[in-house]
């Protein structure tokens, strides 16, 4: 059977595994992105608050996604649920980053004017500095989700959704007829979810930088 | 609050004092200042002598650590910080318009938040960009990006009148721009606080703005001291000690001669054709630069003829001790 003729035999498998994959990262990503732009406008102006953010959403990042899906097997169970534990936990520390590196990059002139002119302090962060942050949230967001679709594809071990599971049962059956396509599957298709993520990020940033920000002088 | 008048009102700094804690001497340091309703006042002194702070604490962006300010005889530390200063205007020398913002919600924010009508607001942003000097229909929806840095100030200070407060703080509104921009900001701004009359404290540490802009000048030392607190002209006159001297520099009687103009000296002839001109509205200064280039003792105006004795009467040296070659 060749990769084509694979595909197409596979195409209600693959596309639903795809979609899968797709939705497990979107629903991580979201809750990380909401958690962790919050985490950042909470803590970005106390060092020692935003240490610890920045220092334990990386400490997650250096265990391997193989042991924490095995660690998480006890609490959240085999499939979805420790899935998106696991990816919701790794997404974190780009987005923090690039939250507090946002907000505490502004022009200080920027800020001060517009506390002298009576905004509060949340006016000032909610209608001024978050805004001029956006464009670098989203770019942390972006590789927090380039990141995700990766590590998705491991789920596949503690019988997680998505496209590893095509990866996985190639590797089982190594040497078998169609071991080597069923891998190919997998890895082209978490290929062009990637594709499709960012092409969505594209039309995200374009959409939501505020235009002041792109105009050129 | 104190504004239900947009002309100004006074203001009152009483033993203000700003001491940060784990430092050995206070910031400022027990100042005490009266600000006549109307008048701009300059606050002049070397970086770090505490103008700004002392600036800052009228809005209170810096909280006193202790003493009292008024702003027409309204107690401002019993106020809401964030309401106070929305009836305040403020305007400093990196502006910081929101960049994400057009010209015109940049200047139309403060309105905003004071629940004003969108039309009201809108009629607002143009009345004040043409005081300014921006053509409305060009700027008004233009980002801060677009704009060269005059520009950029001018829509500044724009901003900081946009709802009309009686009280203006300016922390070198004018200093990040080149000098001939500068300079003809300092010109327009003159000519708009003699039409609004509002009460402004200015600060820079550019002593010949402070002559040119202020109706009156506290010169300020470290932990802003006040060294002497006068018009411009009675600082030139008698300078209170050297310090004061200091920051005049040599040439104190020539920035005299350019803070009078032309009409205030009483002629000592009819005007005269046959000598060099000078306008009406021009400073003795350049009066006295026309006479020097032309190697003369006398010009002329419309008014009537200038003498070189009428100069020194002018800035109150007697003529005869000129003319008999005392000096």
């Amino acid at each position: 059977m060749s990769f084509g003729e694979y595909v197409v035999s596979r195409w209600d498998t693959l596309s639903l595994a795809a979609a899968e994959h797709a939705m497990v990262v979107a629903i991580a990503m979201a809750v990380a992105t909401a958690v962790g732009v919050l985490i950042g406008l909470l803590f970005y102006d106390s060092p020692r608050a935003r240490g610890g953010a920045i220092a334990a959403s990386a400490a997650v990042l250096t265990v391997p996604s193989l042991a924490l899906l095995t660690l998480l097997i006890p609490i959240t169970g085999l499939g979805w649920g420790s899935t998106l534990v696991a990816l919701t936990a790794y997404a974190f520390l780009p987005i923090i980053r690039n939250t507090v590196t946002g907000l505490r990059g502004l022009d200080a002139a920027t800020v001060e004017a517009g506390r002298g002119m009576g905004l509060s302090r949340t006016r000032v962060l909610l209608q001024v500095q978050l805004p001029l942050a956006w464009p670098l949230i989203l770019t942390g967001v972006r590789v927090s989700a380039q990141m995700l679709i990766g590590i998705a594809a491991i789920a596949a071990f503690v019988d997680g959704p998505g496209l590893g599971t095509q990866i996985f049962e190639g590797l089982s059956r190594l040497g078998s007829v169609n071991s080597l396509n069923a891998t190919l599957a997998g890895t082209l298709g978490i290929v062009v979810v990637a594709i499709l993520f960012d092409l969505f990020f594209f039309a995200v940033s374009r959409l939501t930088t505020p235009r002041g920000l792109r105009v050129r002088s | 609050m104190f504004d239900r008048d947009t002309e100004g009102v006074r203001i009152e700094l009483r033993s203000l004092t700003k001491h940060y804690p784990g430092q050995p001497a206070p910031a400022v340091d027990d100042v005490t200042l009266d600000i006549p309703a109307g008048e701009l006042v300059v606050l002049v002194g070397p970086s770090g002598c505490g103008k700004t702070t002392t600036m800052k604490m009228i809005n209170r962006l810096v909280e006193p650590s202790s003493g009292e300010i008024r702003i027409g005889g309204q107690d401002v530390l019993g106020l809401n910080p964030d309401q106070l200063r929305r009836h305040i205007g403020y305007a400093i020398q990196q502006v910081g318009l929101f960049p994400h913002q057009t010209v015109a919600q940049n200047i139309g924010l403060v309105p905003k938040l004071l629940g004003w009508s969108a039309d009201r607001i809108n009629a607002r942003v143009e009345e004040l960009l043409s005081l300014v000097s921006l053509e409305p229909s060009l700027f008004r929806d233009r980002y801060p990006r677009q704009l060269s840095g005059g520009q950029q100030q001018r829509v500044g200070v724009a901003r900081a009148l946009a709802a009309d407060p009686p009280v203006m703080l300016m922390d070198e509104p004018f200093g990040a721009t080149d000098p001939i921009t500068r300079e003809h900001l300092q010109n327009e701004f003159a000519r708009l606080q003699k039409q609004l009359r509002k009460t402004i404290i200015f600060v820079t540490h550019d002593f010949e703005e402070a002559i040119k802009l202020g109706d009156r000048i506290a010169i300020l030392r470290e932990r802003s001291h006040i060294a002497q607190y006068d018009t411009p002209a009675a600082i030139l006159a008698a300078p209170a000690d050297d310090y004061v001297a200091g920051f005049i520099g040599q040439d104190g009687t020539l920035k005299r001669l350019a803070l009078l103009s032309v009409a205030d000296v009483t002629p000592a002839l009819p005007p005269d054709t046959r000598l060099p001109q000078v306008s009406a509205d021009a400073s003795l200064r350049e009066a006295l630069d026309l006479m020097l280039s032309h190697g003369t003792d006398k010009c002329s105006s419309p008014t009537g003829v200038l003498t070189y004795a009428s100069l020194c009467e002018a800035v109150g040296a007697p003529a005869e001790a000129v003319v008999s070659g005392d000096r």
